[in-house]
């Protein structure tokens, strides 16, 4: 096992954003020498963090991450992971996990915006809660997110799950507005509540165990239905987009 | 005074019957020379292919509609990213790129002059703000008058020399190249949610049908002199059947110009459709290549497709909608005022759809089947058929049957059923592939008495050295290195000055803009006339005064004056 200690040095601008796509477990495993983006500044990783590496390994699978400190905002860590895993302690800035295909990134804290864009496999666990574009795809795509699991235990933005096409994702609080829009597939789950979801949805399955608040008209009403022994109400849509989804509510309220 | 001299170039110059001959070319401030001092910068083309630089007649590079795909689609600026690199700005963007994307991937293409297809004059100079950052290469721009209102009326009027009279006075204040009549009619028309059936139906308001329009339109251009013909998108493109249509839209067509044709048919792989719908959709480029065969006043270019991701952008607003009703994806529509209207939707062009690779298939047939590779020019109608860097890969697909009958292989297995491609044998040569790409272009633009297209001393030095050699190549076996070669000139030579190295844009650039002025007498001055006076007063969101573009957004350039029969 290789383990990767960084924590973050106490910095003069604390607002900077730092792009640290580098950071996964690969590269720790070829040695090379890491380097960092602070504005138009490549910086040696060690001028952010103090870093301690202990035990060696020969797969990506056996690399271990461990960030502390202030990383509220530093940017598109655990971006492409493919094997290992990241645990981060506090806050993590944008695009954290962007495009990861496989491995597992634990954040302690809240997560900025774009959490797990575009995600393809793996597996990430926010304890806090995410920004808005958790789990979405990008501007102008067509697929967003389309395999693995994302699972916030506090609450999220609006557009999550935007354009989803596959995997998990589950909130276990509140969503925004717009949750699941224009999703394809895959499943969106949200204990809490949310507004308006998932607009132009053509498949998959959503299910908010709270309120849809302005729930769309352009859903057709299926009926009662059931899970773990409660009420919900079933709807197929969106029918605006010929759409096929499944979107199961608890509750739901259309707009006044 | 620079001068240089190009040593040992293998050069195919078709304008000037040249077809292989292994000579030195002499260049001195920016034209081609007899011979040049010893002092001369010296480039050793080591016999490798050396053509006149590239001209691409019908390509969508700039200006408001190319501007909105890029809008639409940011999806699509994720695509091609280089980062800045010596005299390169970063590029970003696949289908629809940056200006200066455009320019440098052009321009390690060979390709010194660029003719944007259609701008509509109100919307002018952000095309012309366009060209200035489109340094490595000379542009022009085709204006559209398909709906233009003033146009319309005078047409309906039977009065050619008044439409000749508009078109005169809005090529000068646009600083527009040549007329682009896009679905003549049928643009006019979508602004009222209508589209015209072939050409003979009139349109509501006007009363004047597509065959009037193009028939006065086609008469009214020759009245100018203009350098270019009418540059014409037929009505109902992309609709199975539509070939009836195309042949009578050619068949209307005089011979009224001995240097060059009289009509310029565009991207006619888009009109040369059999079949009464998507089912029994098949090509017809037979026909269609028969009727252009013998009829020398018209000349087309093929618009071909290539599988892949494309945005599609034109100025046929109902067609674009009709393509939105069946991808269901992203669709954007504009109308311009008096003038024309626009519609832009993102395509993907799959294999494995029957409909799209018997598209593929008919733009390789015309190219094959038009007898005259002078009267069928390469181009993809960029972006709509497909971004202009596949260029290369369609060259060796004109050249080298073997690798026609690989791809067929991976198409729809039905399309051999519906396309004449298979039984066609015919493979090009060098000869034809520098005609089609520059001689024969510059010939249809009309732009090869001001130096385009030729190595003639006196012509512009925009020269491409191709890195292969054609003694040595096979092109119907070793197609791959043809794709190479034609990927990446060795050097691209712009007004006698290396532009591109080995793909790498060495300088800045400087690129002029051509346009045209014809002189009419002050009886056809349409910025005198009341009636054209209060049309703008009335109807447009600009006074006439406002509508001219400045010389500001002109830097170099270069007007060609006609002298008009009016």
């Amino acid at each position: 096992m290789m383990r990767v200690t960084l924590a973050v040095k106490p910095r003069k601008k604390p607002l900077l954003p730092i792009e640290a796509e580098c950071i996964v477990p690969k590269t720790f495993l070829s040695g090379e020498a890491v380097y960092v983006w602070r504005g138009n500044k490549e910086l040696p990783l060690d001028e952010v963090f103090s870093v301690t590496i202990e035990g060696t390994a020969d797969r990506t699978e056996d690399v271990e991450i461990f960030i502390s400190g202030d990383t509220s905002r530093i940017k598109r860590i655990g971006e492409y992971l493919d094997a290992g895993r990241i645990v981060i302690e506090g806050d993590i800035g944008m695009h954290c996990g962007n495009f990861m295909s496989g491995g597992t990134i634990e954040i302690g804290g809240d997560a900025d915006g774009w959490l797990g864009r575009e995600m393809r496999g793996g597996t990430i666990i926010c304890r806090g809660n995410a920004a808005d574009y958790c789990a979405a795809g990008y501007r102008g795509g067509r697929k967003g997110m389309t395999g693995g699991k994302v699972e916030v235990f506090g609450n999220t933005g609006d557009f999550l799950a935007e354009h989803l096409a596959g995997g998990t994702v589950i909130v276990h609080g509140d969503a925004g507005d717009m949750a699941g829009i224009e999703m394809h597939s895959g499943s969106l789950t949200i204990e809490g509540s949310c507004s308006r979801p998932c607009g132009n949805m053509a498949g998959g399955t959503c299910v908010v165990h709270g309120t849809a608040h302005e729930m769309l008209p352009t859903f057709r009403k299926i009926g009662p239905t059931t899970l773990e022994g409660m009420p919900f109400t079933s709807f197929t849509g969106d029918i605006a987009n010929r759409g096929k989804g499944n979107l199961i509510v608890r509750d739901y309220t259309y707009m006044d | 005074m620079s001068e240089m001299l190009i040593k040992n170039a293998f050069v195919i110059d078709p304008l000037n019957g040249i077809n292989g001959e292994v000579m030195d070319i002499a260049i001195r401030d920016g034209k081609i020379v007899e011979a040049v001092g010893d002092a001369a910068e010296v480039i050793d083309a080591r016999r490798n292919l050396t053509l006149p630089g590239g001209v691409d007649s019908h390509t969508h590079i700039c200006g408001t509609k190319v501007n909105f795909g890029r809008y639409m689609s940011p999806e699509d600026m994720r695509a091609g990213r280089t980062p800045r690199r010596g005299h390169m700005h970063a590029t970003s963007g696949y289908s629809v790129p940056t200006t200066y994307g455009n320019s440098y991937r052009y321009s390690a293409m060979g390709y010194t002059t660029l003719l944007e297809g259609a701008m509509a004059p109100l919307e002018a100079r952000h095309t012309h703000e366009e060209f200035s950052y489109t340094p490595l290469q000379d542009t022009m721009a085709n204006a559209l008058f398909d709906g233009n209102w003033s146009v319309l009326e005078a047409v309906r009027d039977g009065d050619t020399k008044r439409v000749a009279a508009v078109i005169a006075w809005v090529l000068s204040a646009v600083k527009g190249f040549a007329v682009k009549l896009t679905n003549p009619g049928g643009t006019e028309a979508w602004g009222w949610g209508e589209n015209v059936d072939c050409i003979q139906k009139p349109i509501a308001n006007f009363e004047v049908s597509p065959a009037e329009i193009i028939r006065t339109i086609v008469e009214a251009n020759e009245l100018l002199h203009l350098p270019h013909s009418v540059h014409l998108h037929c009505n109902n493109l992309g609709k199975p059947g539509n070939y009836t249509c195309t042949m009578g839209t050619f068949g209307l067509i005089p011979d009224l110009n001995k240097k060059r044709q009289t009509l310029y048919a565009t991207h006619v792989q888009y009109h040369a459709y059999g079949g009464s719908g998507w089912n029994d959709f098949c090509s017809k480029s037979e026909p269609i290549a028969n009727m252009v065969n013998m009829r020398p006043q018209i000349a087309i270019d093929m618009g071909q497709v290539m599988f892949g991701k494309t945005t599609t952008m034109t100025a046929d607003g109902p067609m674009e909608f009709n393509l939105y009703r069946l991808h269901h994806d992203k669709w954007s529509n504009h109308d311009v005022e008096l003038e024309t209207g626009s519609g832009i939707i993102p395509v993907l062009y799959r294999r494995k759809n029957l409909v799209n690779s018997v598209m593929w298939a008919i733009g390789l047939e015309l190219a094959l089947l038009v007898d005259d590779p002078w009267r069928c020019l390469l181009t993809t109608d960029n972006p709509n058929g497909a971004p202009f860097v596949r260029y290369p890969e369609i060259i060796a697909l004109l050249m080298s049957k073997r690798y026609r009958e690989e791809e067929l292989a991976t198409v729809h297995p039905d399309t051999e059923h519906r396309v004449p491609l298979p039984a066609i044998d015919r493979e090009l040569d060098w000869h034809d592939i520098a005609v089609m790409t520059r001689a024969a272009q510059a010939k249809a633009l009309g732009i090869v008495d001001i130096g385009k297209g030729h190595l003639a001393p006196g012509a512009d030095a925009d020269v491409a050295i191709y890195p292969i050699r054609v003694d040595e190549t096979d092109p119907s076996v070793d197609y791959r290195r043809v794709i190479d070669a034609f990927s990446r000139t060795e050097y691209t030579i712009k007004r006698g000055r290396v532009v591109c190295r080995s793909g790498e844009c060495v300088v800045d650039g400087n690129n002029t803009t051509i346009w045209v002025k014809p002189k009419v007498s002050p009886e056809y001055d349409m910025g005198k006339d009341p009636d054209f006076i209060r049309k703008f007063d009335r109807y447009y969101t600009v006074r006439m005064r406002n509508y001219p573009v400045q010389d500001e957004y002109l830097k170099r350039n270069l007007c060609i004056e006609t002298e008009a029969e009016l």
